[in-house]
């Protein structure tokens, strides 16, 4: 191991793990921006409105789930990673109740959700998703590294 | 390391109000020098010029022969040490020593091992990972000193360090200190109104009084040898008795004494004869046993030494220290004599020494 390497690992004793906690962050910014797109959606039939009661329910459990990782991960705790890695995979699964739902969908001779606000929420999701699982896995490595080093230093 | 010259330093605020007059100081390599003198002195305003924080109204400041008196605060390559820490609550300690070279956009794996080295010399390593409000004062102050022995300076500098501690955390990191500066061998300019830390820190000591320098001298210098009766005084503890007495024909006279002077002393006062002078004795300079009485009002026993309170003559109030348990009782008749006596010129209050008027 180079010398650097070295010292980029006994750092990790002292410093925050911020790579993962801000790409958790992120996270929550872009699906703040998806469900800001959501909402805008003229919809009023029983289906869409209970299915977007659960969407901001189930936004406020992710932000604070996720919120809660972004802390977690900073001190590389290895279980928030995979909390992340299941918010990430919630985000995907997102993509396909609403929007998919919602895309092209008439109610009221009226287009629910024309295709450009579609691609824009699919977006979100994805980057939102990306952004938990880059986070997870930069944790993962770095929590496996820095344990590996505290190990040693034991040893 | 660095030398320093403080060259007619004035320093006159937006009001008028002079708060230091014509400052002259030779900073040498490596040495540390203590300011010291009572509060409003000016001895930290002095500093604060040195650190750029404040203006320099007048005169001139070097650093390694350099001009630097208009130079901004971060350009001077100098760390203060404050007396309030000044550390960053939210951040670990090893954040906190950090934080400055993460600022200047240093390599992070250099950045580390400075504050690995600074941890050890000040033994914080175990403190790394903690917030400043888990540490001591005394842990504090320390994690302030590290964050500026990162930085590698050439000049530190210490406002008071030691005055938010209690007296053992105090007498604690004031060797601390000490041993840094052997360690580092540091230019260190040190501020305190504490004449112990000056005395047992200092290589040399500046004695400011209403923003003017009494006398700049190593603290031996200070203490057998002031140069008026402020520095007598403000050096000491307790401080120096000062009697009223009139020299007169090879004898000094005053109330409750009347003593003879050896041949070097009234050569010294021979142009004072039959004029008052102030006699200086220092508590430590009283011994038991003597032509001389003192009737003890308080005895205070220190465990080494006793200091006994009382009154020769009418109304010459004196402190003797002496070095031994002793029980004294108000009333008591003590007979001592003086083991070294200094003199002073009553009207410019300077010291008479050899060199006469």
């Amino acid at each position: 191991m180079s010398e650097d390497r070295a010292i980029q690992l006994d750092r990790m004793r002292f410093t925050k793990n911020t790579t993962s906690s801000r790409l958790a962050l992120l996270a929550i910014v872009f699906d703040v921006l998806f469900f800001i797109s959501l909402y805008k959606s003229d919809v009023d039939t029983y289906y869409y409105t209970i299915l977007i009661g659960a969407s901001i329910i189930y936004n406020l459990v992710f932000l604070l789930a996720t919120f809660l990782c972004s802390e977690g991960v900073k001190n590389y705790q290895v279980s928030y990673s995979w909390v992340m890695m299941a918010l990430g995979v919630g985000q995907i699964v997102r993509i396909f109740i609403i929007p998919m739902n919602a895309h092209q969908a008439v109610v009221n001779n009226a287009v629910v959700m024309g295709d450009a606000q579609f691609i824009r929420m699919v977006i979100y999701l994805v980057i939102s998703a990306v952004c938990l699982f880059a986070g997870a896995i930069i944790n993962l490595n770095k929590s496996r590294a820095l344990s590996a080093h505290l190990a040693s230093l034991q040893g | 390391m660095a030398e320093l010259q403080l060259q007619h330093l004035d320093k006159i605020y937006d009001n008028n109000v002079q708060a230091v007059y014509d400052f002259n100081l030779d900073v040498k390599d490596g040495e540390l020098i203590v300011l010291v003198g009572p509060s409003g002195c000016g001895k930290s305003t002095t500093l604060r010029m040195v650190a750029g924080l404040e203006d320099i109204s007048r005169g001139n400041l070097l650093l390694d022969g350099k001009d630097i008196t208009q130079a901004p605060a971060k350009d001077r390559d100098m760390a203060m040490v404050f007396q309030n820490y000044a550390l960053y609550g939210h951040m670990t300690i090893y954040e906190n020593m950090d934080f400055s070279l993460t600022l200047r956009k240093e390599n992070p794996n250099v950045i580390h091992k400075k504050v690995l080295a600074a941890a050890e010399i000040l033994d914080l390593t175990a403190q790394l990972n903690k917030k400043p409000s888990q540490l001591s004062g005394g842990q504090r102050q320390r994690v302030a000193m590290g964050r500026a022995i990162v930085r590698n300076p050439k000049v530190f500098l210490f406002d008071e360090p030691l005055s938010n501690l209690d007296a053992k955390l105090r007498s604690a990191t004031r060797r601390d200190i000490l041993l840094l500066h052997k360690r580092l061998n540091a230019t260190i300019l040190y501020v305190t109104h504490d004449q112990t830390e000056a005395l047992t820190l200092a290589n040399r000591i500046v004695c400011m009084s209403m923003g003017h320098v009494q006398q700049i001298g190593t603290p031996l210098e200070l203490y057998d040898s002031p140069n008026n009766t402020f520095v007598a005084t403000f050096i000491g503890l307790p401080p120096m008795n000062m009697l009223k007495a009139v020299f007169e024909d090879g004898r000094i006279k005053g109330d409750g004494f009347d003593l003879e002077l050896t041949a070097e002393e009234r050569a010294m006062l021979a142009p004072w004869n039959r004029e008052e002078v102030i006699m200086g004795v220092r508590p430590e300079y009283i011994a038991e046993g003597g032509d001389l009485t003192l009737r003890v009002s308080t005895n205070e026993n220190l465990g080494m030494n006793t200091l006994v309170h009382g009154k020769m003559g009418e109304n010459t109030r004196i402190t003797a220290k002496f070095r031994s348990w002793a029980n004294y009782k108000n009333g008591d008749i003590v007979p001592i004599h003086f083991t070294r006596k200094l003199f002073f010129d009553p009207k410019t209050t300077n010291a008479i020494r050899k060199e006469g008027k």
